[in-house]
């Protein structure tokens, strides 16, 4: 068939995966949802006729990672590809298909080219509301909102009028969510008049050669890292908080050869919160961070999963059957990376990190702002320390292992009736070692409003804080805290006018014996006051 | 040359490696240029050097001289190299870790060795005030006398020589701020004391933080600086009224200038999509993409309708390039200017994947290219280019410098054919083919993160490398027209000669169309107008001459973008909220093709005060002859290998004579690559304009 140099695959990767930056562009700024424009809490994706993934746009959260082909499998069972047509576009929010809970709402539109089935376009973007009541009480995924089987959006270019009824008859904010649906029409007709000419102008007649060319260098450059390791089997085991009880999470890394196998066997079963982490999810995360360690320069797409493969005992926390509650499943899910470096510690130190200050902390206020028509419900994210690295003190307050910044005090004192009294890192947080962990932050809000304001809280990492790796401590567990009284830290309370609550993230964890530490690095500290004089003496032994 | 008339304007900017001068007589359009080294210990050694050498070489009178225009990166390298004046921040109590938090994002999400960038002022001098404003604009607590002095002495005891002052909800009531400087500054005689109300009132602490502190870093060195370029220039019997080129492509008084060094971040650069412009113009074309290309960065900025698009932040040195997120945030008005690319002088070579990879590291100009033959081993753009025939080995900068053909081809054989299994020639072709293909990329997502299409847009090719790369770009991004002017080499200087004294004003005010009292913006507008025009003033510029441009940053409730709208003062004055809906409804329309059956709300204003823009025509020295000079082999994957190509003489080419593909133009800086089925024209200014079939 067609027979394409390196400096062809070189042209055409560029060209395709500038196609999908240029498509994810114009839905981050045309999108209605904060976490898809400041998070790029989205993803695009461009798959062939097989339905191989083959380029997705460069800046997006992990979650996403692979997760597209998986979700098309699951649509050609139920609309096998003979009958899709022209103008069709798939969709669905399932979490066990898709990107693990309802928020995420995965769409998929088959091009043609002359009649010719060509491959497909899709996006994936978190929508703020589906619908249901999601809650950390939540029983079972059925509370947590509607769920979109696989199902034709629009047919021949027109909308499915039943499905958009119910979208509209369920959804409390459906305009937003309908206008979010509609966005990634417009951005699919814009691909496809994009990519047709691209093919035409590099002489490809379909996208099946050149998706062998890239599946197989990004496979290859895997690999190669791979082999590079030690063959062998590698565990950690790491505690979560939990609800009620502490939950395990256990892992173990087998390498063999230039395949990575990442099993959770042993890890706890699944339970009636809404923490349990779906396989694509447990997926996504594993195979994110084994990329982030090993081959963090090359871009995503299918061949850079093939060596590895991850499972899960069906009924644990993180492959958890129906109809378990996902809506949190990052409160599992974020812990992949750090099991997974704590077994690949052992054999690529030099390549991985110390615990993190995560899973990601967030907090949901929702009250009445005096005057205001409607209440207001607003989601406010904050990050714990970085782990330490090989080489490197972690930095303090860096989100990992997802990627989501923080928002200006200034914007959110403008739509709630908070006053924030402090954002600042807290002393002694991060975790001592050759090279520390990051600090922690504190954020104190004030109700100065008229009414209480509702807080739901679910955070990790407040019994068992991020550990340290190879001899570093652990970073500081995390603390919530009403009026200066602890507070357990997965709940929904009320503040009264006038009460302080109060959030510390947890600490980064260290990397190396704190014996190591380079003295000098022990004074910046002090005179930072990052590091106390008396935490210097008790960590490092060091005298001031 | 004759002695000239006169009056004279001097452009003179200061770049990395020469200081470029260029010099208008305003009575007969003449221009003339100048390059002496940079002098990095004192940079004005070379100013003052060029401008003495411009007027000796043309028999000038420095009396002569009406006005000089400098542009200058003294205030980007000092922040990129950290060399500014020991600094404090004050803040709001519980808010000093602001400036170091930062927005807690990876800016680049498999790399978990990222640095992020070190703050311009460290923990211990960042100091915190118990005072608290609200996001209405209402006091809570005003700061006391009491802690202000105490405070005073405790920054005296550091030797701080440069104090921000950033309190939270400042930018919309500056009063704890302003009683703050007050106590300060009376306390600390000779200190320099910025409030981020004056610096840049935007809504973001973290970003304004960032603009302060970054502004106060550098204003003493800037102030001591421009003091002594004015005292020398008035010693020398020059004009003693300097101007300085701003980020956003005006020009301001030294006075003014010395109080926001932060705005002249982007001088250069901004000097250089100015020039474009009026180039553009001068060729009719009022909807260009300014494409930059040196040794080691290519640059692309957007003129439309005759003006550079303009963004309101920029971030400056960065800790990866290329990662937007790894530097310092300045909320400051600058030209949009993105950096696109590599440089001639950018490295290649096989990555990961068995594929072509280019920069981001770069071989300088020590070692260099390997045909520099100054010890340089891998291939390099450059050498792409001598080897695919687009540069001469034995003319490349008018011949002053003699290229190693055959140590471009060893390192590219070495480093990418062989272990690709390429030959040489196609391995170059790689190279060049790459690094267009990924500026194409960039460009192409630049205009649409402007709500623009590149299509739309001509070319116009500046800097050394530009003019080679310029057609095989401009054809992948699906572009028919280029221009390259004459003068690229000079282009930043020319442009601060080609910029109207303007200044810009940036008030935040959100609230809801509906809500909107346009009484009130009305006396805002006017009240900054009137401080617009006073400054303009200053510079000479004739009150009636000036003109003011009203722009709302707007949005639909909900959305995290915004839109820059053009309001005219008439649908200010009607008093009708629903005209700046339909306004903005019909620009969202034109960016995103759709409107939303939405409330729409605005988010701050822009009002923009300017004198005329000065009318250039510059005339082309041109030499006498016959254009053809040679042959030579030249690459062109359009006929699929080398053809024997004509080289003309750029200087010699005459107005409207055709000239069709494939051929090579040279000039002292550069050389312009006309593909086969493309046709070149040069216009009455120099201009030679390439059409290209698409």
């Amino acid at each position: 068939m067609t027979e394409l140099s390196p400096i062809k695959v070189g042209v055409v990767w560029a060209r395709m995966s500038g196609l999908m930056d240029q498509v994810g562009e114009t839905c981050v700024r045309t999108s209605f949802s904060s976490v898809v424009r400041e998070n790029y809490d989205f993803a695009i994706g461009l798959l062939d006729a097989r339905g191989r993934q083959i380029a997705q746009s460069r800046r997006s959260v992990p979650s996403f990672i692979g997760t597209m082909a998986r979700t098309l499998q699951a649509m050609l069972e139920r609309f096998p590809i003979e009958s899709l047509e022209d103008g069709d576009v798939l969709i669905t929010n399932d979490g066990w298909l898709g990107t693990g809970h309802l928020n995420d709402i995965t769409m998929i539109k088959p091009l043609f080219r002359d009649g010719q089935h060509l491959g497909f376009i899709g996006s994936i973007f978190h929508t703020v509301d589906i619908g249901g009541a999601p809650s950390p009480s939540a029983k079972d995924c059925y509370e947590e909102g509607l769920n979109i089987p696989p199902a034709k959006i629009l047919i021949r270019g027109e909308e499915n009028p039943l499905l958009v009824d119910i979208l509209k008859a369920n959804l409390r904010e459906a305009d937003e969510t309908l206008g979010d649906i509609r966005a990634q029409f417009a951005a699919y007709h814009t691909c496809a008049g994009r990519l047709l000419p691209l093919l035409d102008e590099e002489d490809l007649p379909d996208l099946e050669a050149f998706a062998d060319e890239a599946l197989d260098r990004s496979e290859a450059s895997l690999r190669r890292a791979i082999d590079a390791l030690p063959d062998g089997t590698y565990t950690d085991e790491l505690t979560a908080d939990g609800f009620d009880h502490p939950l395990v999470i256990r892992c173990a890394v087998t390498i063999r050869g230039s395949e990575l196998a990442v099993d959770f066997t042993g890890t706890s079963d699944q339970i009636e919160h809404p923490v349990n982490s779906p396989l694509t999810f447990t997926q996504a995360y594993s195979c994110y961070a084994i990329k982030c360690a090993l081959d963090p320069g090359t871009p995503i797409n299918d061949g850079a999963f093939r060596p590895i493969t991850v499972t899960a005992p069906q009924g644990c926390l993180v492959n958890p059957r129906r109809p378990a509650p996902v809506w949190g499943r990052h409160l599992s899910g974020h812990y992949m990376p750090p099991a997974i470096y704590g077994a690949l510690a052992q054999v690529a130190p030099d390549k991985v990190i110390a615990d993190c200050g995560s899973p990601l902390w967030n907090v949901y206020f929702k009250g009445r702002r005096q005057g205001a028509e409607r209440p207001f419900v607003k989601m406010f994210f904050m990050n714990g320390g970085h782990g330490a690295r090989p080489t490197q003190d972690g930095p303090g307050c860096l989100s990992f292992p997802s990627n989501v910044s923080n928002q200006a005090i200034e914007q959110f004192e403008n739509q709630t009736p908070l006053l924030v009294e402090e954002k600042a890192l807290v002393p002694d947080t991060g975790g001592a070692g050759r090279f520390r962990g990051g600090n922690a932050q504190r954020l104190s809000f004030r109700n100065v409003g008229e009414s209480p304001v509702t807080v739901t809280i679910r955070h990790e990492r407040v019994d068992n804080p991020p550990r340290g790796l190879l001899g570093g401590s652990s970073g500081a567990a995390g603390i919530d805290m009403i009026n200066g009284n602890r507070i357990p830290a997965k709940t929904q309370t009320r503040i009264a006018p006038d009460d302080v609550i109060t959030f510390q993230t947890p600490g980064g964890g260290g990397m190396g014996p704190p014996g190591e530490r380079d003295p000098k690095a022990i004074r910046a500290d002090i005179a930072s006051g990052l590091v106390s004089p008396a935490q210097a003496k008790a960590q490092y032994g060091h005298e001031t | 040359m004759n002695a000239h008339p006169g009056p004279f304007r001097i452009g003179v900017d200061i770049g990395g490696t020469f200081t470029d001068v260029v010099m208008l007589d305003t009575g007969s359009g003449n221009l003339v240029n100048e390059k002496v080294l940079t002098t990095p210990e004192d940079p004005a050694e070379g100013v003052l050097d060029g401008v003495t050498r411009i007027l000796d070489a043309n028999s000038a009178a420095a009396e002569a001289v009406q006005t000089v225009i400098h542009g200058t990166t003294l205030v980007a390298n000092a922040l990129i190299e950290r060399k500014g004046v020991k600094t404090a921040l004050v803040t709001t109590k519980g808010f000093r870790d602001v400036l170091e938090i930062g927005r807690e994002l990876r800016y680049s999400i498999y790399d978990l060795f990222i640095d992020m960038p070190e703050p311009l002022v460290p923990r211990a001098l960042r100091f915190e005030v118990d005072e608290r404003m609200l996001g209405s604009g209402e006091i809570l607590r005003a700061p006391r006398e009491v802690e202000l002095r105490a405070l005073a002495a405790e920054l005296r005891a550091a030797e701080v020589k440069a104090v921000a002052i950033v309190f939270l909800h400042a930018f919309r009531n500056d009063a704890n701020e302003r009683m703050a400087k007050g106590i300060l500054a009376e306390e600390l005689p000779g200190a320099t004391i910025c409030t981020s109300f004056e610096v840049m009132p935007q809504i973001g602490e973290y970003e304004r933080t960032s603009t302060a502190v970054a502004n106060a870093f550098v204003q003493p060195i800037f102030r001591t600086y421009v003091e002594r370029l004015v005292s020398e220039m008035a010693r020398r019997r020059l004009p003693d009224d300097l101007y300085l080129m701003l980020a956003d492509g005006g020009t301001v008084r030294h006075d003014t200038a010395v109080e926001f060094p932060i705005r002249l971040v982007q001088s250069g650069p901004a000097g250089g999509a100015q020039a474009a412009a009026v180039y553009g113009g001068l060729a009719e074309e009022r909807d260009i993409l300014c494409f930059d290309m040196g040794g080691t960065t290519a640059k692309a900025c957007l003129i439309q309708d005759g003006e550079p698009l303009k963004s309101d932040s920029f971030e400056v040195a960065r800790v990866f390039r290329f990662a937007k997120g790894s530097g310092l945030p300045l909320q400051v008005p600058v030209i949009d200017m993105i950096e696109i690319g590599a440089g001639g002088g950018s490295i290649a070579q096989v990555d990961k994947l068995d594929l072509v990879r280019v920069g981001p590291e770069s071989a300088s100009s020590e070692p260099g290219p390997a045909c520099y033959g100054r010890g340089g081993r891998l291939p390099t753009v450059t050498d792409a280019d001598l080897v695919l025939g687009y540069l001469d080995a034995a003319s490349f900068l008018g011949g002053d410098m003699v290229l190693d053909k055959a140590a471009a081809e060893d390192a590219i054989r070495r480093e990418l054919a062989g272990p690709l299994g390429l030959s040489v020639v196609d391995a170059a072709w790689g190279v060049y083919e790459t690094v267009n293909e990924s500026m194409a990329q960039a460009a192409t997502i630049h205009a649409l993160e402007s709500g623009r299409k590149v299509q739309d847009f001509a070319l116009l090719a500046i800097g050394g490398a530009g003019p080679v790369h310029a057609t095989n770009l401009a054809r992948r991004m699906g572009v028919r027209r280029v221009l390259c002017p004459l003068g690229a080499g000079v282009a930043s200087a020319f442009g601060f000669l080609a910029s109207p004294t303007s200044f810009e004003f940036v008030r935040a005010a959100i609230e809801p169309l509906a809500d909107l009292d346009l009484g009130r913006v009305a006396a805002m507008v006017d009240e900054l107008e009137q401080e617009g025009l006073s400054l303009v003033a200053s510079a000479g510029v004739r009150p009636e001459t000036a003109t003011t441009v009203i722009g709302a940053l707007m949005r639909y409730e909900g959305q995290g973008y915004q839109v820059e709208v053009a309001i005219p003062r008439a649908a200010i004055a009607a008093g009708d909220p629903g005209e700046l809906g339909r306004l903005f409804e019909a620009r969202y329309r034109e960016l995103f093709g759709r409107a939303e059956a939405m409330p729409p709300e605005i988010i701050s204003w822009r009002v923009v005060v300017s004198g005329p823009r000065p009318m250039l025509k510059p005339t082309a020295a041109s030499r006498e002859g016959e254009s053809l000079t040679g042959h030579r082999q030249v690459y062109f994957s359009e006929t699929g290998g080398f053809v024997e190509t004509p080289v003309h003489d750029r200087y010699r080419v005459r107005p409207g004579v055709r000239i069709a593909g494939p051929a090579v133009f040279e000039e002292r800086e550069s050389t312009i690559i006309v593909p086969p089925d493309a046709v070149a024209e040069a216009d009455p200014h120099g201009n030679l304009i390439v059409e290209l079939q698409i």
